[in-house]
């Protein structure tokens, strides 16, 4: 299957469900490569711990790949940058500073297949309502 | 004491019964039986559970969450208090938001009413936090703060407990036992008294300063208003005590069986035509798109970031799991340490002596700590090692 119709299945569900964020998706290119890798040291100290170094997570601790796109596609990647922002880590909710929160974003949104770009995701809730959350080929 | 005096013990306790002691057949507590240690967080809600309503654009949402560490010990009278409120607008099915004891048992209460259900969750009952508490029943262990709660909670409460006492009833002897009963000692070298928690003049912080409660006086202790149908402990003589402690006292306890339980509601819940959508929601405003108009909302501990709900005190806990030992029929318990055998395992917890009600209060770290269960079972195992002179 490919994913254009991933693309537009994450559409369908995003219209079925109040209408997808304005503007652009996850599929075209929304963070940098760069983001991605400092996101990836952010997991390690502050993720790690509990979603596992695969980001598979325990029969407890939801994964970040898989199963999570089906929770949170369809919709703006903002839902998951304002939730990080206000419950992770859990264990110290609220703690997490807005640009390593992007760059966490930046990683996860990498880890589950979506491409680099060119351009930074900026660490505003705002723009990143405007960002929809796009369901492409499953990650690693 | 290590696992191999454990393993030389003779192979029964005694216990009193008419006639004469009778056999318990003692635990095994060897560290290589330890098999799973669970850590969960208790939402304790400062005013008690969330029973009220609201609106969602034009769904009416009935909330039933933050019921501390009571959620099975209150999941039917709590229950039967949501769907009442859903019931009332006449609806012909409803959404339940959550399938954790509370969601579920809802779910059956409403279907058991005549109404179409589905349920949206991330998770099935196996892999929500209800499945990581003890199974132990607990009706008012951190359900609320006395005085964010006020004098009419107790009412609440005690219906709820009521209500849920007897239906727990309509499950005693089901196959696979998902409710039953044992015998629970509690044994010490000290006489064992009731806890009691005199506010302490020197802590002059509180929840109503600080948001969070500051000593165990501000908890709401309410078993006593249901000691009529709940077992009280008795004292045991020396000739009853077969653990060669100063003191001892026997209860009759209940408890929940997990996968036993699970799996009945679920078969309940499926025959009677129920639907499971596994969902994610990210704001209150999500609820509104969904296609029925009355959504029972039972997300526990994390109605905290859905609903931002910040009354909600995480109070963590942790229990360790032992291989199931048949045979076993009795919990035990000497101080801060127990260990509570159920058909899903024994169940080992160690908790500070000291802080009571406020163990775990604030803390929000879910990963689980080995050693304090570690312990628990290299102290308690002294319990089963033969004496010189006892009569085993």
């Amino acid at each position: 299957m490919s994913a254009r119709i991933f693309g537009a299945a994450a559409i369908l569900l995003a219209l079925a469900s109040g209408g997808p964020a304005a503007g652009r998706g996850t599929q075209s290119g929304v963070y940098t490569a760069a983001q991605a890798a400092e996101g990836a040291q952010v997991y390690a100290q502050q993720c790690a711990m509990c979603h596992g170094a695969r980001l598979e997570g325990t029969v407890e601790v939801p994964g970040l790949t898989g199963k999570f796109v089906a929770n949170w596609a369809g919709r703006p990647v903002g839902n998951l940058y304002d939730y990080l922002a206000r419950a992770m880590p859990q264990m110290a909710p609220g703690t997490l500073q807005p640009a390593d929160n992007v760059r966490l974003v930046a990683f996860i949104l990498q880890a589950n297949g979506a491409p680099a770009g060119s351009r930074a995701l900026p660490a505003d809730s705002a723009t990143l309502q405007r960002i929809d959350f796009e369901a492409g080929m499953p990650g690693h | 004491m290590g696992a191999a005096g454990v393993m030389a013990m003779p192979a029964m306790l005694r216990a009193e019964t008419m006639g004469g002691p009778a056999p318990l057949v003692p635990m095994r507590l060897s560290l290589d039986q330890l098999i799973d240690i669970k850590c969960c967080i208790r939402p304790l809600r400062a005013a008690g559970p969330n029973l009220g309503t609201e609106m969602v654009r034009d769904r009416l949402v009935i909330h039933n969450y933050g019921h501390g560490g009571s959620g099975w010990s209150l999941s039917w009278g709590s229950a039967e208090i949501a769907v009442g409120k859903a019931l009332s607008v006449l609806p012909q099915s409803i959404a339940v938001v959550g399938c954790g004891i509370i969601g579920l048992t809802s779910a059956i209460v409403a279907q058991r009413a005549g109404l179409g259900v589905t349920i949206y969750a991330r998770d099935m009952i196996q892999r929500t936090r209800s499945f990581r508490a003890s199974g132990s029943y607990t009706p008012s262990s951190r359900i609320a703060l006395a005085g964010p709660a006020g004098p009419q909670f107790g009412d609440t409460w005690e219906q709820m407990a009521r209500f849920s006492w007897k239906m727990f009833r309509t499950m005693l002897g089901l196959p696979g036992n998902p409710v039953e009963f044992g015998d629970s000692y509690a044994v010490s070298d000290d006489p064992i008294v009731r806890r009691t928690d005199p506010a302490d003049p020197a802590i002059t912080d509180s929840y109503e300063t600080t948001g969070r409660p500051r000593q165990n006086s501000e908890f709401a202790h309410l078993d006593s208003r249901i000691r009529d149908i709940v077992p009280q402990a008795v004292p045991m003589t020396a000739e009853e005590n077969p653990f060669g402690t100063a003191h001892a006292t026997r209860a009759s306890h209940m408890h929940f069986n997990f996968p036993s339980y699970a799996q009945i509601l679920l078969d309940e819940f499926f025959a009677r035509g129920g639907k499971f959508v596994m969902r994610d929601f990210h704001s209150p405003r999500e609820l509104g798109d969904l296609p029925e108009r009355v959504i029972i909302h039972s997300t526990g501990y994390a109605a905290r970031d859905l609903w931002n709900d910040q009354t909600v005190i995480p109070v963590r806990g942790q229990t360790g799991w032992l291989v199931p030992q048949s045979g076993v029929n009795y919990s035990l318990r000497n101080n801060n340490m127990s260990v509570l055998s159920k058909a899903d395992g024994l169940v080992v917890m160690n908790n500070n002596p000291d802080l009571g009600d406020m163990l775990g209060v604030g803390d929000s770290m879910e990963l689980a700590n080995r050693a304090p269960i570690e312990e628990a079972m290299n102290a308690m195992s002294r319990f089963f090692v033969p004496r010189t002179g006892a009569a085993i």
